[in-house]
């Protein structure tokens, strides 16, 4: 067994690892976005990664729709970019860049140019930042053909997840939650987000969920934040006598399917949580695609537990009505048991 | 000269008059081996982030908890030499 020591990094500094990994061995790897040079990032995405790579951390103007538009270019032509996007918000208007050049490309040219572009995001609420700062919106870039996206919810998975991002030849989003990022001006993180991180390159391949809990009650299925959610909630039905499995997505796209089907396959029930809104989201592509792999699996019938449809009011105590948490997700449980 | 135990602190230019610290995250736990130059804490005062490096290799010793808070001048814990 490797005698090594347990390194409980947050996410944040586990993401950066396998940043600073793939940029000292590749050097067509540039980091582009708003404050990256001097701050590092909103969410620490980039400390210290100007004064390690000078001349390819670029600080950028306020201008989304310009800077993914150079970054889809420069993939095409042969780098490979990774532009920040502090708050998913944003994403409303730079959405032409992302879709129409970066993820479509490579289909409307038949193949002929590759867009290997990262897309890293903050998302998420829970900080009373209100409407423009504090939305998931996961589900928007899922929606499109031709990204891959990614949503870690702890330290391993952050790093194995940026790692599989670079390497891949297609657009991805990496899509972090603000609350499971473990930077210090957000708050303590839960336990369950820190976790070991090796220090040897390694990848969470894209496109594979994780059974995090064992049970054989209800499949709870969640992402990011919610995942540890799911698992507060599995505590409380435990003490219930009900067993709930719990099962981190990591990714949106590629969606796996196969370990959703066979987690629900045991457990006959399914509750699924996530902070982007309920309508045309995630949980309902979830819910469907289980239904459709085998409805007779169903014991009861699944249940959402998501955002409601209002845009995330700036008030702490409307705040907190709105976002999924660990009593919402036992509350859905105890509904179909 | 070999010093037994050096303290992990922060520098005195990191506080202003009467602030305190907070201490966010430790990345290794009480006990753990850790090498020189390596981060192990980061620490916040005034909303600003600070990396508590290891200025020796050696065993880690936590003596401020997550959350706790850190005064000027006093150590966060310290690493031991074997």
């Amino acid at each position: 067994m490797p005698n090594e020591t347990e390194r409980l990094l947050t996410p944040a500094r586990a993401g950066r690892e396998a940043v600073i990994w793939e940029m000292e061995r590749n050097p067509n790897i540039l980091f582009i976005g708003e404050d990256v040079v001097h701050m590092g990032g909103v969410f620490n995405t980039a400390t210290g990664l100007a004064t390690q790579f000078p001349g390819r951390v670029i600080d950028t103007p306020i201008s989304e729709t310009g800077f993914f538009g150079i970054a889809a270019g420069a993939a095409m032509d042969g780098m490979r970019p990774i532009v920040e996007l502090a708050f998913a918000d944003f994403m409303a208007v730079c959405l032409n860049p992302i879709v129409n050049y970066a993820a479509k490309t490579h289909y409307m040219s038949n193949g002929q140019f590759k867009v290997p572009m990262v897309i890293m995001i903050g998302a998420g609420g829970g900080y009373n930042n209100g409407a423009e700062q504090s939305q998931c919106l996961y589900s928007v870039l899922a929606h499109f053909p031709g990204i891959k996206v990614a949503v870690p919810s702890n330290s391993y998975d952050a790093k194995g997840l940026v790692h599989a991002a670079i390497r891949d030849d297609n657009p991805v989003a990496i899509m972090y939650h603000k609350a499971t990022m473990g930077v210090p001006w957000l708050g303590t993180p839960l336990p369950t987000i820190i976790n070991h991180v090796p220090e040897t390159d390694y990848v969470v391949p894209l496109g594979s969920a994780k059974v995090v809990r064992e049970g054989s009650d209800v499949t709870i299925v969640g992402l990011a934040w919610t995942v540890h959610q799911a698992l507060l909630a599995a505590d409380t039905l435990l003490e219930r006598g009900i067993s709930a499995e719990v099962v981190d997505l990591r990714s949106l796209v590629p969606l796996d399917k196969t370990t959703l089907v066979h987690s629900v396959r045991k457990t006959g029930r399914l509750v699924v949580t996530d902070e982007d809104y309920l309508s045309y989201g995630m949980t309902g592509e979830v819910v469907a695609s289980i239904v459709e792999a085998d409805v007779s699996m169903f014991k009861a019938p699944p249940r959402r537990v998501a955002y409601p449809d209002v845009p995330p009011p700036a008030s702490r105590s409307l705040e907190g009505m709105c976002m999924p948490d660990a009593s919402k997700i036992v509350k859905a449980v105890l509904e179909i048991l | 000269m070999s010093i037994a135990s050096a303290p992990l602190v922060l520098p005195d230019d990191a506080w202003a008059e009467e602030q305190e610290g907070v201490l966010s995250n430790w990345f290794f736990r009480d006990g753990a081996q850790v090498r020189e130059g390596e981060p192990v804490a980061e620490v916040m005062v005034a909303k600003v982030e600070f990396e508590i490096v290891a200025p020796r290799t050696g065993t880690l010793s936590i003596a401020v908890p997550q959350e706790g808070i850190i005064q000027k001048g006093v150590p966060i814990g310290s690493v031991r030499h074997d």
